[in-house]
């Protein structure tokens, strides 16, 4: 008993051991709550797909020029 | 019998770190959390060690004009330099100086440097087999929108750790951790420039 208590209590003070965000007005909190809710659990859900669209995007916009880009970063490493 | 009882902490060390790291994949929020109070200093030791070998491996296809230790002693003191600049920058706006722990701060680093090593890996990997420049054709471009597609979606995910890193380590609110990295950028653009310009980074490692 004494043990299941230690271990509610080592999890509480994990889980309180930040305050939540508080951007300054209501509206502001409710949509960064909203919005950081997605990349707290499986982000690469959202993030493949979007970084799909922007890098597609990216070619018709940049054409060549992401082709060359992509050129420097495999030197980059 | 101390032999097998290091042996048997790094063994689970190293489990611990790989659970983590598809803890991170999976439950970034969670896992950083729990990392950020964690205390076996082998988990951080795993990791910078799996930099070492990265950075040995590496020595082979760059341009070999430093060592690979000088380069891996250059990566030790840029994360150093890092978490040293985040721990002092919390204690200074923290209200209760007690709570900012200096080990939080290095576990929740070491292990935000996971996309990093991903990155830089699969690029030396696919510098071997997909060796650049990259053409015009239908595969290149192809190629090309992949591998953007695919270094945006590690600097995202990097980015989420990074954030989540300082946040747990130094118990701030979302406006002080921004102002935090705005001044982190100040000095650490500069720093890369000339780290780019001798040389020693293309890209940080960091």
């Amino acid at each position: 008993m004494r043990s299941i208590n230690l271990r509610m209590k080592q999890k509480l003070n994990e889980v309180f051991s930040v305050e939540s965000n508080d951007l300054g007005a209501n509206f502001l909190t409710n949509y960064f709550k909203r919005f950081t809710a997605y990349l707290k659990v499986a982000p690469f859900v959202y993030i493949i797909p979007i970084t799909f669209l922007v890098s597609v995007s990216l070619y018709f916009l940049l054409g060549r020029f992401l082709i060359k880009l992509v050129t420097v970063l495999q030197y980059g490493f | 019998m101390d032999f097998k009882k290091i042996l048997i902490s790094c063994l689970s060390s190293f489990l611990i770190v790989i659970n983590r790291f598809i803890g991170l994949i999976f439950n970034p929020y969670k896992t950083m959390r729990k990392i950020s109070v964690e205390k076996d200093y082998y988990q951080p030791a795993f990791i910078i060690g799996i930099i070492f070998i990265y950075f040995k491996f590496i020595y082979y296809l760059r341009d070999k004009i430093y060592p690979a230790t000088l380069i891996y002693f250059l990566f030790i003191i840029n994360v150093f330099l890092t978490v040293i600049f985040f721990y002092l920058l919390s204690k200074l706006f923290s209200k209760n100086k007690k709570e900012i722990y200096f080990s939080s701060f290095i576990f929740t680093f070491s292990y935000s440097l996971l996309p990093t090593i991903i990155w830089f890996l699969s690029t030396s990997i696919l510098f071997i087999f997909l060796p650049p420049p990259r053409t015009f054709s239908i595969l290149g471009k192809g190629f090309s929108i992949f591998f953007v597609a695919y270094s945006l979606s590690l600097l995202i995910w990097k980015l989420i750790l990074g954030y989540l890193a300082i946040r747990f380590s130094s118990k701030q609110n979302f406006f002080k951790i921004l102002f935090m990295i705005v001044l982190y950028l100040i000095w650490f653009i500069p720093y890369s420039i000339i780290l780019y310009q001798l040389k020693l980074f293309r890209i940080p490692f960091i």
